[in-house]
């Protein structure tokens, strides 16, 4: 008998005390070097989470390298150092012109740096992805990702914020359906009123049940990003993804998780995010009867790292 | 195809898995079975890379795009990564990842007594060495900047100041720092030392004292601060032990720094303590070359630990120069141990005499001429 609708799955095969090895030696090499080892340590790091994420029982793998991510950590830092070097050394001008300009100079230059960030990061963490020997790609148009992000940064400042909402889903939207894996391609759909009105309504629940709906709004975001994601075949068949997290069950994690980090001082943290990512994949799955079997490589090889290391000193956290 | 493990490729073309079987021959290579194909990688080979999960071993060969060789088998795994380490292709951080991985905790205790002991012995010893190797301009510099944020809030007593100039550099107690002395209108029974040389005095604890032995062996306290670069040093340990502290807690949880923090104030309080002591000593040893008789300082620390019983105005003095019976015994057995001093005192009578005058009055003649 033919299952009508073929499910696939994701899996978070780690485990607590490997992933406290891999993140106890990294700190012990990132103290020692006095910080220098950081980009070594964060490859280490990611593809502990890779190596160990599997879908339909075949693991991802991250190829980039130290070597890649040191690069552009010493040009994100030497970037950020001229940006606030310019800043402070129009502050100590001590006039109210240089000030002003200092502050121009500043979140002009990091709200310009901003689609540069998010295009390059994407560039290199897709480029450098795989799942069964086929390259991740991203194809995105940097232009274009710029007047998204002026025209909707300016709307937002105008909103006061409220547009907030749009930006973000037209980002994703746009980022996210520029994502490929070899010849098939992933889509996002989401709408700016949806997330907005999901968003308000999570706000003002969790203010009256004094924090307690946070979990329930948690659910709807996480609901949000994963329901409007599909994957795309040549042969015109598609997977869609389908999280079916709870609020109960983001309940019980996180409180276990916080009880966890802090019985043991800290200690725990590594079993804590094995249990937060084995909550998260298992609650996505992907619906459909396309084959991912036939799938050719297309991508390139990529070069350059500035992008993520940028993204990461900046905190950005776009990724799932 | 019976001989070999069985293994999944990805031939980098296309994300169809083929069943392969996969097996180690000798001279170093590995060969790949697949649908009747037969290939042959050499270990040595500068395009070929493996990794290893706990249970997966996962063998890349060629340049871009890759082929992707993953190995599921626990022996054919072992043998492998046994084969690799003998040809000398694991490097340091994969050896310190197994041992990490065979115990986590108790390589993580490991980690810990070697940062505890680091943190305790060997960082204050490198952060001396280096405020020791700093010129003592630095100190004066310090000192300087202090006392100009400080000068006009103190109601400075010029002429006593004067008079307690030449009874400070009658005692010539720090060679390589000129010493200025200041005397403050205060109620506070206290005294301090900047770095690079000014000592200031209050009129409250001027004011208890009986003999100028006290007084020598409070300036020969605050003296040996000043001599030995109590401050700079003190500045450089908690320099290192923040910067040592911020990079082994990097971005761990907020209790963990609260601990640290803690953790840190408790060792400086106790470092202090050390200091106190230290000047106590070498202030007395300072005295006996002097001429001046090191029971003094025994007095003295009587003398403010009964102003400590008597008054609260005497707790800051405490809280900064803590006095346990066990300081003031340990001046007790040093004074006994030096004994009295071989060569005479420098006059000091006439100078304590004219501090201790309640009104203003200008040192006479005779008082100089003494």
């Amino acid at each position: 008998m033919e299952l009508l609708t073929p499910q696939r799955r994701l899996a978070f095969k780690g485990q607590g005390g490997d992933l406290f090895a891999v993140l106890i030696v990294n700190w012990l090499l990132t103290m020692v070097t006095l910080g220098l080892y950081y980009p070594w340590a964060k490859v280490r790091r990611l593809k502990y989470y890779y190596e160990h994420t599997e879908l339909d029982g075949h693991p991802f793998h991250f190829h980039g390298t130290g070597r890649e991510m040191f690069i552009g950590f010493i040009k994100a830092v030497g970037l950020l150092a001229l940006l606030y070097g310019a800043f402070f050394g129009l502050a100590m001008l001590q006039e109210a012109w240089a000030s002003v300009l200092g502050f121009l100079v500043l979140f002009g230059g990091l709200l310009l740096l901003l689609p540069l960030i998010i295009h390059g990061t994407y560039r290199y963490r897709m480029s450098r992805s795989s799942w069964r020997g086929i390259h991740f790609g991203y194809r995105g148009d940097r232009n274009e990702l710029y007047r998204i992000c002026l025209r909707d940064g300016l709307l937002t400042l105008v909103t006061l914020g409220i547009y907030g909402s749009w930006f973000t889903i037209n980002l994703r939207n746009y980022v996210m359906s520029h994502v490929r894996w070899g010849s098939s391609q992933f889509a996002y759909k989401g709408d700016g009123l949806d997330f907005f009105l999901m968003n308000l309504k999570g706000y003002f629940l969790t203010l009256f049940t004094l924090g307690i709906y946070g979990f329930w709004w948690q659910k709807d975001m996480f609901h949000y990003y994963v329901d409007h994601l599909s994957w795309n075949f040549t042969d015109g068949k598609r997977l869609q993804f389908k999280g079916t997290a709870t609020g109960g069950g983001f309940f019980g994690l996180m409180i276990t998780n916080v009880l966890l980090v802090i019985f043991t001082l800290g200690i725990g943290y590594a079993w804590a995010e094995v249990r937060t990512m084995r909550y998260i994949l298992a609650n996505i799955t992907l619906v459909g009867d396309a084959d991912l079997n036939n799938v050719a490589q297309t991508e390139q090889e990529h070069k350059g790292a500035l992008a993520e290391e940028l993204g990461d000193l900046m905190d950005i956290g776009i990724f799932l | 195809m019976n001989d070999g493990v069985e293994a999944v490729l990805y031939d980098g073309v296309s994300s169809r898995p083929l069943e392969a079987r996969v097996s180690v021959r000798a001279p170093n290579a590995l060969v790949v079975e697949h649908g009747g194909e037969r290939f042959t990688w050499p270990l040595e080979h500068a395009g070929m890379q493996w990794e290893r999960t706990r249970d997966t071993l996962r063998i890349t060969f060629g340049e871009f795009p890759r082929r992707v060789l993953i190995v599921r088998d626990p022996l054919f795994i072992r043998s492998f990564v046994l084969r690799m380490r003998y040809t000398g292709r694991q490097g340091v951080y994969d050896r310190m990842l197994g041992l990490a991985r065979s115990g986590p905790v108790l390589f993580f205790l490991g980690v810990a007594v070697l940062l505890v002991a680091s943190y305790v012995w060997l960082l204050p010893w490198a952060a001396e060495g280096v405020a020791m190797l700093m010129p003592r301009t630095v100190d004066r510099q310090l000192g300087e900047a202090a006392w100009g944020t400080m000068v006009h809030s103190l109601d400075e007593d010029t002429a006593r100041s004067r008079t307690l100039q030449r009874f400070g550099e009658a005692l010539q107690l720090s060679p390589d720092h000129p010493l200025t002395f200041h005397v403050v209108d205060d109620e506070q029974v206290n005294a301090f030392a900047l770095p690079g040389g000014h000592i200031v005095v209050y009129t409250g604890i001027l004011e208890r004292m009986d003999r100028p032995e006290e007084l020598a062996a409070l300036l020969a306290h605050e003296g040996t601060h000043v001599q030995e670069r109590h401050s700079t040093r003190m500045l450089m340990r908690q320099l290192a032990s923040y910067v040592f502290l911020s990079l082994i807690i990097g971005d761990a949880s907020a209790i963990a720094a609260v601990v640290a923090k803690h953790a840190d104030n408790v060792r400086n309080l106790s470092y202090s303590r050390g200091l106190e002591t230290d000047a106590d000593r070498h202030g007395m040893e300072r005295m006996h070359a002097r001429g001046v008789d090191p029971q003094g300082m025994v007095d003295l620390l009587q003398l403010l630990q009964e102003e400590a019983v008597d008054m609260p105005a005497a707790m800051e003095f405490l809280s900064s120069h803590p006095l346990t019976a066990e300081r003031v015994a340990e001046a007790e057995r040093l004074a006994a141990e030096l004994g009295i001093p071989a060569v005479t005192r420098p006059p000091l009578d006439g100078l304590f005499q004219a501090l201790r005058a309640e009104e203003e009055e200008p040192v006479s003649e005779e008082v100089m001429a003494e």
